[in-house]
């Protein structure tokens, strides 16, 4: 079936648009050159808040208006460098002794699109006014206020200027639009999302990153909902405008920093409870998931909020995109999500209105300053260790147990000590979109309602599995002396090739062997205790636990450049050096498991309401079992059994092994092939092989 | 209590019954279809496949009590979702027995056989009287053509399936279309007409041939000779059964899907 034929709009225009997008023609009318910010700011020797506020002033000035002719959406960026605000040796002064988290800029976390819409720049600009006259004696919020007034003017600036582009390219249906937004609030739907790409836009061009749309179905739907009843749009007009609106967001997608390209965060959250707790799924929420179908491109990533009594024809046309492969939608399930975010110093109304941030980590929009990802326990290195030092010492199995606890809580501890000194850098822009920043005169950078950390457990399965094949071959059926364990470890299992078997075809695994099962929620137990003692992170928030492995289960397996230790060898599930780990929740790669069932079986024995950072069950179906309609509505019921057995988010993968296989060896004949990579989606061609390779294998270990 | 060799255990099968299904494969089979995609199917014995660190052993015994208890973890998922349990094969009705002994620990979940009908008419009323539904495999009505390319006699099939029509258990008539051996207009007008009075009968499955079928016999050491041209286009019409008015589905590819019972 051809996805494109579901469009049930004329879909000529965009299907033109689309293939402009993806032969890249936009990118003509880039610039080879970035506005000289530093020389400014360091002439004018402005402060740190004054320079981030120049930065988005002068990359606003430096867009120059694109007016495709058959847009209706417009923003073409024209500026790919985000030049510095500091020289190098600046910058080491002003950072030296803190901890930059990754490229330093306020990263991963969600704006309040739904306030700012409503408010208009305007009405935000009137609100930051409003402050500064009443914090009159506090200089550090007058700095702060009047470089978020700065970056308010350059946005309505540059909007003025695509207007006046607009109109002298005789297009005076875009030139009304904009002239109306993003300074007014929206009159209709088409305004509304006109605003929302220039605001999400300049994010980027400030900087910013991993700068994800959130609830869109929710906040948008009152624009939606006046046009329907008032006649201005159907539903296929409306399709066709979120349709443009997902391609535009592909358009800069090779300019976002991400560890690969596609790990750029641009996710988009439908679905799930309103914040009184009734349900908020509305039209807007088939009609974003059938724009995603006709867009087949990598962003949005679309991610959709459920339960045990989400309607399942909402959930069949969500396994219609998961059939596409591009890895959309993934799942929350709202039962478990909310009521760990609640216990957890969440308001329950806040709670109701997560999101996620890049990958899958939940966050409140709008409402937190929260870095949910700095960094990872490996998980398989701390029951290595546990084993190797457990049996060198004569230990008993509860003695390699404690060990590996012990191992955890330094992981856990040695990462939260280094993020107790966190720097951001501040952020007027950002700070505009969020809730209480400008209402209380302080930069988002200083924090904001929630300020947690999370850290993933990463590639819990091989380590759960070698826990299981210590205890059943050292210690229940004794068939393995300790020292020739270490010994096969050591050698990479070159010369113990029978002892590898026994590890890998008879020892208990995760997915297949309840008692594996347990191993893997002990650890995460471990995990979470390790997090629950640290009472204040240093912001004034706690760490989460999460259970998602990103781009670990290859750097914890073979290294990366600049690691301080060597990658783990051999590891005692039968693993050897340099194979993958398990990528987020899934069976280790070696484990023959019965299906999918007993996948989520064994991760919904995890304590979610402990380990609520986020990270998806990972599995992977061949595209061929969404063939019929029959198969098509029991994928969508397995996503309701995956919500009936209490799991936490679910990424489901069609995968097709042939057709990767040969976009490795004939990229040319494949560019537009996306996968799901970890909590992201890439163009398969464009992956480093590493990772092409991973995607194949988990292809071929598929369910 | 009596014990089975199962080959493997699926779970979320998606073409062999309704809902979500787990379907246990039973090793051995009386017949050698030469399509047969499941080659580990058809010796009733443990095999051993593959080399070093990857060889493994194909066929495990169980005892009934002991697979019960494992299909019973998921009972609740299968039964809250309309499916059940599938016994397949290999021929499950070699092993009627421990079936019938499994199907009475499962705590009451529906139970589908699939199977080729060639089996005792004891053993199959024993297992087909608890089972919910019946994938019933008609192949070749003509009786030299049926054992010149399956090596058995389709007289005990035939029987069976004019006992299932009396027993008042739905049941599905799933036809394997193999060019040029079944899927003749002559073959398929035929079994149109062995089956559309049959009390019971839902509708009639035409299964397309799948062209990987020969793949996994290398591991087992045996030589696939199909005896048919296997890149001829298959016969797809269902107008014999439709004629009649018996409904027909044709399921979707899916690789690895096994047509032989």
């Amino acid at each position: 079936m051809v996805s494109t034929a579901s469009a049930s709009f004329d879909s000529q225009r965009l299907n033109a648009i689309k293939e402009r997008i993806r032969n890249g023609e936009h990118r003509q009318h880039r610039r080879a050159s970035a506005p000289d910010v530093l020389a400014e700011v360091g002439a004018a020797g402005l402060s740190w808040p004054r320079r981030a506020a120049r930065l988005v002033r002068r990359m606003c000035e430096a867009e120059e208006p694109v007016i495709g002719p058959d847009e209706r959406i417009v923003f073409t960026r024209t500026t790919p460098e985000v030049p510095p605000v500091y020289l190098a040796d600046e910058w080491q002064r002003v950072t030296a002794g803190r901890t930059i988290h990754e490229l330093g800029p306020v990263n991963n976390i969600c704006a309040d699109w739904g306030m700012v819409l409503s408010q208009g720049l305007l009405g935000r600009k009137r609100v930051a006014r409003q402050t500064r006259a009443r914090l009159a004696g506090d200089p550090a919020a007058q700095e702060f206020l009047d470089g978020a007034i700065e970056t308010i003017d350059a946005v309505m600036d540059l909007a003025g200027r695509y207007r006046a582009a607009a109109a002298r390219a005789g297009r005076h249906d875009l030139a009304e639009i904009l002239a109306r937004v993003p300074a007014h609030p929206p009159r209709t739907f088409h305004e509304a999302l006109q605003a929302l790409r220039l605001l999400h836009a300049v994010l980027w061009l400030g900087g910013h990153y991993q700068a994800g749309l959130g609830r869109f179905d929710q906040y948008l739907w009152p624009y939606l909902a006046a046009d329907l009843t008032g006649g201005r749009l159907t539903r296929a007009s409306a399709e066709e405008l979120v349709a443009e609106f997902f391609l535009s967001l592909n358009k800069d997608s090779d300019l976002y920093p991400g560890v690969q390209q596609g790990d750029n965060g641009q996710t988009l959250m439908l679905g799930g409870v309103r914040r009184d707790g009734s349900d908020g799924v509305n039209e807007l929420t088939r009609i974003a998931l059938r724009a995603a179908l006709f867009t087949e491109m990598i962003d949005p990533k679309i991610n959709l909020r459920m339960s045990p009594r989400t309607d399942l024809s909402l959930l069949c046309l969500a396994s219609e995109l998961t059939r596409q492969g591009l890895g959309f939608p993934q799942y929350s399930n709202d039962e478990v999500v909310i009521p760990a975010l609640a216990a957890h110093g969440y308001d329950l109304e806040d709670a109701r209105d997560y999101c996620v941030a890049a990958c899958w980590e939940f966050i409140i929009p709008g409402k937190g300053m929260e870095v949910v990802n700095i960094g990872a326990v490996s998980l398989p290195g701390a029951v290595d260790r546990g084993i190797r030092e457990g049996l060198a010492r004569g230990d008993d199995f509860n003695g390699i147990l404690a060990r590996t606890a012990v191992d955890i809580r330094r992981q856990v501890g040695d990462l939260t000590e280094r993020y107790s000194r966190l720097l951001l850098p501040p952020a007027p822009y950002h700070s505009v979109l969020m809730d209480g920043c400008l209402e209380r005169g302080r930069d988002l950078s200083g924090g904001l309602r929630y300020n947690n950390f999370g850290i993933h457990g990463a590639c819990a399965a091989n380590a759960a599995d070698a826990l299981a094949a210590v205890k059943r071959t050292v210690f229940e059926e004794r068939s393995v002396e300790p020292r020739e364990l270490i010994a096969a470890l050591d050698a990479n299992f070159d010369g113990h090739e029978p002892l590898r078997g026994r590890l890998l075809q008879q020892a208990p695994k995760v997915g297949n062997d309840p008692e594996a099962d347990a191993f893997l929620s002990g650890l995460f137990d471990m995990f979470a205790e390790a997090c629950e003692a640290t009472q204040d992170n240093g912001r004034g928030g706690r760490v989460r636990p999460g259970c998602g492995s990103a781009m670990y289960y290859l750097w914890l397996a073979q290294g990366q450049p600049g690691d301080s230790t060597p990658p783990i060898g051999a590891t005692a599930d039968g693993r050897v050096r340099g194979d993958f780990f398990s990528a987020n929740l899934a069976p280790s790669p070696q484990a023959q498991v019965r299906g999918p069932l007993s996948v989520l079986q064994a991760f919904s024995r995890i304590d979610y309401s402990r380990v609520y950072n986020g990270g998806p069950i990972t599995m992977e179906l061949a595209d061929a079992s969404f063939s019929d309609p029959e198969a098509l509505a029991k994928c969508a019921t397995l996503v309701r059994i995956f919500a009936q057995l209490g799991c936490q988010q679910l990424q489901l993968n069609a995968l097709n092994a042939q057709k990767l296989r040969d976009a490795k060896r004939h990229p040319e004949r494949h560019r537009n092939l996306i996968v799901r990579v970890w909590g992201w989606s890439g163009y398969f061609c464009e992956l480093e092989p590493a990772y092409q390779d991973h995607v194949i294998a988990r292809c071929e270990h598929r369910l | 209590m009596s014990h089975g060799i199962v080959f493997d255990i699926r779970e979320f099968a998606l073409h062999d019954g309704p809902g979500i299904r787990t379907t246990v494969f039973l090793k051995g089979c009386p017949l050698r279809c030469s399509w047969c995609h499941n080659p580990e199917g058809q010796s009733g014995q443990p095999q051993e496949i593959g080399a070093g660190s990857h060889r493994r052993i194909v066929g495990r015994r169980y005892e009934a009590a002991d697979l019960a208890a494992l299909l019973n973890r998921q009972a609740p998922i299968l039964a809250a979702n309309n499916g059940g349990i599938t016994f397949s094969g290999g021929e499950p009705l070699l092993q009627a027995q421990f079936i019938a002994e499994v199907i009475e620990g499962l705590n009451g979940l529906p139970v589908l056989l699939d199977t080729s009908g060639y089996s005792s008419e004891a053993q199959f009323r024993l297992v087909a009287a608890k089972c919910q539904m019946v994938f019933f495999d008609v192949k070749l009505i003509d009786a030299e053509a049926h054992r010149r390319f399956t090596g058995a006699d389709n007289a005990p099939i035939l029987a069976n399936l004019r006992r299932l029509g009396e027993m008042e258990v739905p049941f599905v008539v799933r036809v394997p279309l193999v060019p040029g051996v079944t899927d003749t207009r002559t073959n398929l007008s035929a079994i149109a007409g062995a089956v559309h009075r049959l009390p019971g009968l839902v509708r009639v499955d035409l299964l397309r041939y799948n062209r990987a079928a020969g793949g996994k016999y290398a591991s087992f050491g045996m030589p696939f000779r199909p005896g048919f041209d296997e890149s001829a286009e298959v016969n797809l019409d269902p107008e014999p059964f439709t004629a009649l008015g018996i409904e027909v589905r044709i399921p979707g590819d899916e690789p690895g899907r096994r047509i032989n019972a």
